[in-house]
């Protein structure tokens, strides 16, 4: 079969880009860039412009005029379409789409404190990209030429995620694991046996009972396709649970972050809520950027629940197994082999987010110390040193300080004009952040840690490839969401699927706010 | 009416099993059934947006849907076959993959019938896939007389 298809569509995308790329670098879009305030995005827009634009015209020509044969070249070339497609979508959402509904929103006034419409919605250029997906998709269909890319968004996300693994520090993920494997563990399988309890109780199959159960506790659609070959579910059962799911997983990402907005939490509460609470995985990567779309804090947390959820999938593979088949009391069931499920289940990515974690470590991307992708260092240049007024303000009020740690390092400082280790670091911000000290005196110390701390180019740099292969990712996902498909929600799904859902949401929310604070 | 060759669009749900029935009664022995199941195209975007499963998982759950559809199709279509021989009808059936509307359409373009029979929407609320019949596609693209038989509940 040749997969290439006969279509100028990849030389006219190719063509955009260029003209994207040239516009912006040229300034004759200033007016636009001034308009739309986007400055930021124009070294994007000239660089990736002419990137993607020669790959999208080359290979474009070589998709309308040139002789496809059947091969790997016709396979992997013809995917470039899709892929061009949905970035393309995805970077016009980013530059233009979300800008404008940003300059339009602020047009509106603040709704809610001091945020504009579009924060309290996270009305960003994530969110807006699974829009734009999900509406090209429902309303023109994806077109022939780029069917066989559009799957690319998977290797997006799957990219995205391994490259993340750059950006923690042992400390960060050992603490963000515990966290995970407990609020993961309590409520994926809370919720598998509560939805297993209602449905006996409610008297729907158990095969029913089953793939809902999968979907609603692990991670969505991911988990139905995984355990509905184990438990036999009928082919109306698979409809039901994976319309009421996606319908389900939309409605929170949009739901959460207004939620979270209003509560005014911070990016590891919302983070930890979000990849607890949110039933598919993109979803909840999808909320994390649309709660944070300026920083990737939030999306750093959440995806370490997506991971330890991912995580669970063959255990809950394997109990449903045992579950269907006890209780089924049949042979005629699939046969379960541990080894072949675990193996089969276990999600390969991960084991590239963990290499590119240990090799971050190891300090090929920053020193090893780092933290969040800044690390310390105080060979600072001289005009960075505290000047004697600075001095003697903070020695002026040394006296208001009553720890022993506090008042040796702020000792240290002083005498050396930086600060000098880590520890001392860390001591200076929680003064700072007690704010003991007068506004001034405040601001000197915050200036003090600023200077030491840098950030590593490389980390910098992945930070922006995994900002741009999550939207890339996002939409292309977008473009896989089908209205058919939502409409097939109904039934004891919906019913059980709702009950369960919400009191996940809600607990998860109320242990969050509990026992979750802003410092990990 | 005494229609000698029908056309009918049945997957088995309660308003599908009336117009078989309905079917079945008109056409008598002697009479030509033709058994059209549409397998809903809304199933082609049925992994949503799933991306953690790798290519082996996804494979799988695409054939074990295929095999389960054709597996319920199997049985609508033993069923309704054994009904029409016991009384003396000749059978055949054809599944297609698409919109119901389109693929009876064309099902009715492909062949010579005298009558087009398909059950009505079940009462809203009742369970079942949400993958109906659109009546203005199709009552725009038959040549055939239609009949449609009220749903039993």
């Amino acid at each position: 079969m040749v997969y290439t298809k006969k279509n100028p569509a990849l030389l006219i995308m190719g063509v955009i880009f260029v003209a994207i790329a040239i516009l912006a670098g040229s300034g004759a879009a200033d007016g636009v860039i001034g308009f739309l305030k986007i400055k930021k995005y124009v070294g994007e827009m000239v660089g990736m412009g002419y990137a993607f634009g020669a790959i999208g015209v080359l290979v474009g020509a070589w998709h309308w005029w040139g002789k496809h044969e059947e091969g790997n070249l016709d396979y992997y070339l013809s995917s470039i379409a899709g892929g061009i497609f949905i970035l393309l979508i995805a970077m016009v959402v980013r530059w233009f789409g979300a800008p404008l509904v940003a300059v339009a929103s602020k047009g509106l006034g603040t709704v809610m404190a001091d945020k504009y419409l579009h924060d309290v919605l996270g009305l960003n250029y994530v969110v807006l990209g699974i829009l734009a997906g999900i509406i090209t998709v429902n309303v023109f269909g994806i077109p022939k030429w780029a069917e066989n890319g559009v799957r690319l968004s998977r290797l997006g996300l799957k990219t995205g995620v391994i490259l993340l693994g750059t950006l923690y520090s042992l400390a960060e993920l050992a603490a963000l694991g515990k966290l995970s494997v407990v609020m993961v563990g309590f409520f994926v399988l809370g919720a598998v046996g509560l939805v297993l309890w209602l449905g006996r109780r409610r008297k729907i199959p158990n095969s029913m009972g089953g793939v809902l159960s999968a979907g609603m506790g692990v991670c969505g659609v991911s988990a139905t396709v995984a355990a509905a070959p184990v438990v036999q579910a009928k082919s109306v059962e698979i409809a039901y649970t994976i319309g009421t799911i996606l319908i389900w997983g939309v409605g929170c990402m949009f739901l959460f972050p207004v939620i979270g907005h209003i509560l005014d939490l911070g990016y590891i509460q919302f983070g930890a809520w979000a990849g607890t609470g949110i039933l598919n995985s993109a979803q909840v990567a999808g909320a994390a950027l649309a709660y944070q779309p300026d920083g990737i804090e939030t999306l750093k947390v959440a995806e370490i629940f997506n991971i330890t959820r991912v995580l669970f999938l063959p255990i809950i593979v394997l109990w449903l197994a045992v579950w269907y088949v006890r209780l089924e009391e049949t042979t005629a069931g699939p046969q379960v082999n541990v080894g072949t499920v675990i193996f089969e289940k276990f999600p390969v990515f991960v084991l590239g987010f963990i290499l590119m974690f240990a090799l971050s470590s190891t300090g090929v991307f920053a020193p090893a110390q780092h933290y969040k992708g800044k690390y310390f260092d105080n060979d600072i240049a001289a005009g960075k040193l505290l000047k004697d007024e600075q001095a003697a303000t903070l020695s002026a009020e040394a006296g208001k300080l009553q720890r022993a740690d506090r008042k040796e390092a702020l000792a240290s400082l002083i005498q050396n004009r930086k600060v000098m280790t880590i520890d001392d670091e860390t001591v200076i911000r929680g003064i700072f952040n007690a704010n003991v000290l007068s506004k001034d005196a405040n601001k000197i110390l915050k200036t003090a840690t600023k200077v030491v701390r840098h950030t590593a180019k490389k980390i910098s740099k992945f930070r922006q490839w995994i900002t741009l292969l999550f939207a890339f990712g996002l939409t292309g996902l977008g473009m896989q969401i089908t209205l058919a498909a939502m409409k097939q929600a109904g039934g004891q799904p919906l019913v059980i699927g709702g009950i369960v859902g919400t009191t996940k949401a809600v607990l998860s929310l109320i242990v969050i706010l509990l026992f979750v604070s802003e410092t990990i | 009416m005494n229609p000698r060759s029908i056309l009918l669009a049945s997957h088995g749900s309660d308003g599908a099993r009336a117009a078989e029935a309905a079917a079945l009664d008109l056409l008598g022995e002697g009479g030509k059934l033709f058994h059209l199941v549409v397998v809903p195209d809304f199933w082609k975007g049925m992994t949503g947006d799933d991306w953690l499963n790798n290519a082996v998982t996804r494979a799988r759950f695409g054939k074990y849907v295929e095999d389960q559809l054709a597996r319920e199709v199997g049985l609508e279509v033993a069923r309704l076959a054994d009904a029409a021989e016991q009384r003396k009808i000749a059978y055949e059936n054809s599944v297609r993959l698409g919109k119901p509307a389109e693929c009876l359409a064309e099902a009715e373009r492909s062949g010579a019938y005298d009558l087009v029979v398909i059950g009505a929407p079940r009462p809203k609320g009742a369970p079942g896939l949400r993958s109906r019949m659109t009546p203005e596609t199709l009552v725009r693209a038959l040549k055939t007389p239609l009949l449609v038989v009220p749903h039993p509940g």
